[in-house]
């Protein structure tokens, strides 16, 4: 059973997307993704000497006429793409429930899949959590393996801290093709943290966007005025302060200044980024906020 | 601006109040939030101010502001055009001499009503009031509040019990009549309801108390000279009490006696065989809240017999009471009264006659004309049947009734007053009543004619009157509040009352009404003294654990009574509502994460 979002016009429209890559993979298969190898494509690429051999329906008879030499011409291979989704499955993605903040996060995911599946390309799903062995999917391929990724994400349940670097690395280790990763996390967390963990992707040669996701209640914290005890969902460390107006205007400018800290990192490393707030609707987030960063064409 | 009810000003004192809330360290609640890395030193910065845990934030001072009006409402603010009315009303009832710790509830009452004077502006017009004898002025004058915080000061509470009547209804009359902006009613009752004027504050707890209720001295009959004392203590306490009981004559112990009274009862200590004195004091040595009520004074009753002038159109019928010993007898005609009524003698009967007016000693009226004080007389009854009788009482006892059969009778009605003894189907024929320490007997029968063996139940019906009036002569005493009646004495005569006041006595003068103490009242005539015992005869003073509440009522307004004030409280009240919703949009309450 598809989630709320996923309407049929909803599926309908993700299907009229493609994910853009800013850098070409070798594929398995042919696809619809530029590769850097030469092969048939339409799409011409570069012009060579001839070699005996080649299949002469490439020579390029203009030059031949021109300068009394043989080249043929040289066409790009398309190929299909590999997408590996990594979704922050630790402690704070739970709050202040599943619902509100690491249900939203999957379905942000499953729409990238499912744009994935139906440009018959493959994705993976990652899902970081310190505690556990590395969870990820196989790769899914076609449009009917949407089911799959539904089940997949609904099999873990977020919980405790998360160092981002040292979890990404267990993933990366089993990582054989290249391809675009896409991390979606709530990214509360040092920046040192989440820029070893976005360097340790850029290592890889992937092809690196980052989604953002927040509740509505860490941009505006109801807390009640007055003393408060906060317990760190994660670390279960407690912080004791005097609530007030004053302070949520502080903690506010600080989540700018942080979101702002990653968005910059992420221009400096070429990295798509994109903020998702959890009480948004998903449909104008996908179809609307996703392209114009350059997610998808 | 004035206030009409200043003591709320006090409250002032109570608005620091409002920064424990501030000051206390609150356990601070518990939230999980999802990650404290923007939080992390917020916590130390918002420990480190300079004046520690207190966060006075702006909604506090509009928290003051907003409690500042409303104690400035509560303390009901005027603009009067003339000085404000007062009236300060003491209950100085006995029971306002209870103690309460170390104060009585009179002298409580006295500083409650000099602190809400202290709040009064100078211009005040302050009439003081207290409430027994009755409910009246102290000075005929209205006073500054200084003089009648001086004058309250000097006020002592008197040994007397309420006036009957209502007190929410004395003070809405008094409140309508005098157009008082306020009426201070400062007692010991407890108050239920709230006059709009009238402000009852009461003073004093529920205290347990014993008290002796009843001290009689008597002779055994009018023909013995051996006395006996009855005492009568009543425990008004919830628990079992042990007293001891301390008969006292000219000053020294005469007798004691332990009893242990159960809760809520009575108990009689009876002495006998004691010596001779003319005045007598029977004292409970208990140490408890009033002590008024552990002391009752009785004088020695008559040692000669039974003194009577009779007042008869037919001096012979009372012949037969010549008979019984001890009674001396004088039988003069109606008209002879005039001349022989100051005389020695201390019952009167009146045979067939009667005065217009109560007589001022105890009475028998045997078949009284229509014209009589006392009874309306009905139709004529042969040989009555006896249907009904008092019983117990000292008139009836040792009685066959079924013997009593009067030739001749009328029936009686009682014209305000008066308990019906012995009855006929057709009406009472005997008629008893005790007024002002009188005793009068109203028969609508002839008792004497049949004295003697020939027909008992008469005879001792007779003697059963004639101990009832030498018992009223000597035994009980008068209450406090009652007057005096004084018998003819020589000019110069002075009378000295328990405090040692005295009172010069004019010749004409019959009452002394001024018996607002309890104790012994002397009258010195020159050669010799009578000495007459006054009690604080009302229980309801005693019963300190139950006091009657007082019902106010708001009083109806008097039309234009109160023109010239311009109250100012609903402005103070309407802007700290308007405060309080200023304060609720700023400080919204807060739903939980």
């Amino acid at each position: 059973m598809l989630p709320a979002p996923f309407t049929p016009d909803f599926l309908n429209r993700l299907e009229a997307l493609r994910l853009r890559t800013r850098k070409e993979f070798l594929g398995s298969r042919p696809g619809s993704y530029s590769s850097p190898r030469r092969g048939t494509s339409l799409e011409f690429a570069d012009y060579r000497r001839y070699s005996p051999g080649d299949d002469i329906r490439y020579i390029d008879w203009g030059i031949f006429a021109r300068s009394d030499r043989l080249y043929v011409k040289l066409f790009r291979e398309e190929v299909d793409l590999f997408v590996y989704l990594f979704i922050d499955a630790s402690g704070s993605m739970a709050f202040p429930s599943l619902k509100e903040k690491f249900s939203p996060a999957c379905h942000v995911a499953l729409a990238l899949a499912y744009v994935v599946l139906a440009n018959h390309d493959h994705v993976k799903l990652h899902l970081l959590q310190e505690a556990s062995a590395p969870s990820a999917s196989p790769f899914y391929r076609g449009r009917h393996r949407i089911m799959d990724c539904i089940d997949f994400v609904s099999s873990l349940s977020p919980q405790g801290p998360l160092e981002m670097a040292p979890a990404l690395g267990e993933h990366l280790r089993r990582l054989r093709r290249p391809g675009k990763a896409i991390f979606l996390s709530d990214f509360l967390m040092p920046s040192s943290s989440y820029q070893q963990g976005l360097n340790l992707l850029r290592a890889f040669n992937l092809d690196i966007s980052v989604i953002q996701v927040l509740g509505r209640q860490e941009v505006n914290p109801p807390f009640p005025r007055g003393g408060l005890a906060l317990v760190d969902s994660e670390s279960q460390a407690e912080a004791r302060l005097e609530w007030s107006g004053e302070l949520l205007k502080e903690y506010q400018e600080r989540l700018e200044r942080h979101n702002l800290q990653l968005k910059s990192f992420c221009h400096q490393a070429g990295i798509h980024y994109s903020l998702f707030v959890t009480d948004n609707e998903l449909s104008p987030f996908v179809l609307e906020t996703l392209p114009a960063i350059g997610l998808f064409k | 601006m004035e206030f009409l009810n200043p003591a709320a000003l006090y409250s002032f004192f109570l608005l620091p109040l409002l920064l424990i809330p501030y000051l206390i360290k609150r356990r601070p609640r518990r939230l999980v939030f999802s990650s404290l890395l923007l939080l992390r030193d917020f916590s130390s910065r918002s420990l480190g101010r300079p004046w520690g845990r207190l966060h006075l934030p702006p909604i506090f001072f509009l928290q003051l502001l907003l409690l500042i009006l409303l104690t400035l409402a509560l303390a009901e603010p005027v603009l009067s055009v003339r000085p404000l009315k007062v009236a300060v009303i003491l209950d100085n009832s006995a029971s306002m001499q209870a103690l309460e710790g170390q104060k009585s509830r009179f002298e409580l009452a006295q500083e409650q009503a000099r602190a809400l004077l202290r709040d009064l502006s100078a211009s005040a017009q302050v009439d003081l009031y207290r409430t027994v004898p009755r409910l009246e002025q102290v000075r005929g004058e209205a006073l500054a509040p200084s003089a009648a915080s001086t004058l309250i000061a000097t006020l002592k509470p008197y040994d007397l019990g309420e006036p009957p009547g209502s007190y929410g209804e004395e003070l809405s009359r008094l409140a309508k009549e005098k157009s008082y902006e306020r009426i201070f009613f400062l007692t010991d009752h407890p108050v239920r309801g709230q006059g709009g004027v009238i402000r009852a504050l009461s003073v004093g707890q529920p205290q347990e108390n014993l008290a002796i209720t009843s001290f009689e001295l008597a002779r055994s009959s009018f023909v013995s000279a051996q006395l006996e004392a009855r005492v009568e203590v009543t425990s008004f306490s919830s628990k079992e009490e042990k007293v001891k009981v301390v008969l006292k004559g000219g000053g020294k112990i005469l007798s004691t006696q332990t009893h242990t009274v159960a809760a809520r009862k009575s108990v009689v200590a009876s002495f006998e065989g004691f010596s001779a004195y003319p005045a007598y004091e029977a004292e409970l040595e208990i140490s408890d809240a009033l002590a008024l009520d552990n002391h009752r004074y009785a004088v020695a009753p008559l040692s000669k017999g039974l003194e009577i002038l009779a007042i008869s159109p037919r001096p012979g019928a009372l012949d037969s009471l010549r008979s019984i010993p001890g009674l001396s007898l004088k039988v003069i005609a109606p008209e002879a009264y005039e001349k022989n009524m100051d005389g020695g003698h201390s019952v009167e009967i009146f045979h067939f006659s009667a005065l217009a007016l109560l007589p001022r000693r105890h009475a028998l009226f045997i078949l009284p004309p229509k014209e009589n004080p006392l009874v309306a007389v009905g139709g004529a009854l042969s040989r009555p049947v006896i249907s009904g009788w008092r019983e117990p009482h000292p008139l009836t006892r040792y009685i066959n009734f079924a013997l009593f059969r009067p030739t001749y009778a009328r029936t009686l009605k009682p014209l305000s007053f008066g308990d019906a003894v012995i009855q006929s189907p057709e009406g009472a024929i005997a008629i008893a009543v005790e007024h002002q320490g009188s005793r009068y007997l109203v028969l609508g029968f002839d008792p004497f004619p049949y004295l003697g063996q020939a027909n008992l139940p008469v005879s001792i019906f007779t003697l059963n009157l004639l101990e009832w009036f030498y018992q009223g002569l000597s035994g009980s005493s008068i209450a406090t509040g009652e007057p005096l009646r004084l018998p003819a004495r020589p000019k110069g005569a002075i009378l000295v009352n328990p405090k040692g006041e005295k009172f010069p006595l004019d010749r004409e003068q019959g009452l002394f009404s001024r018996t607002f103490f309890q104790g012994f009242y002397e009258v010195d005539r020159g050669e010799a003294k009578e000495i007459l015992a006054v009690n604080l005869q009302d229980v309801r003073e005693s019963d300190l654990s139950s006091l009657a509440p007082i019902q106010l009522r708001e009083e109806p307004a008097v039309a234009g009574g109160r023109s010239f004030l311009f109250s100012l409280w609903p402005y103070f009240l309407l802007l700290a509502i308007l405060l309080l919703l200023l304060e609720w949009f700023l400080n919204p309450p807060v739903t939980e994460p």
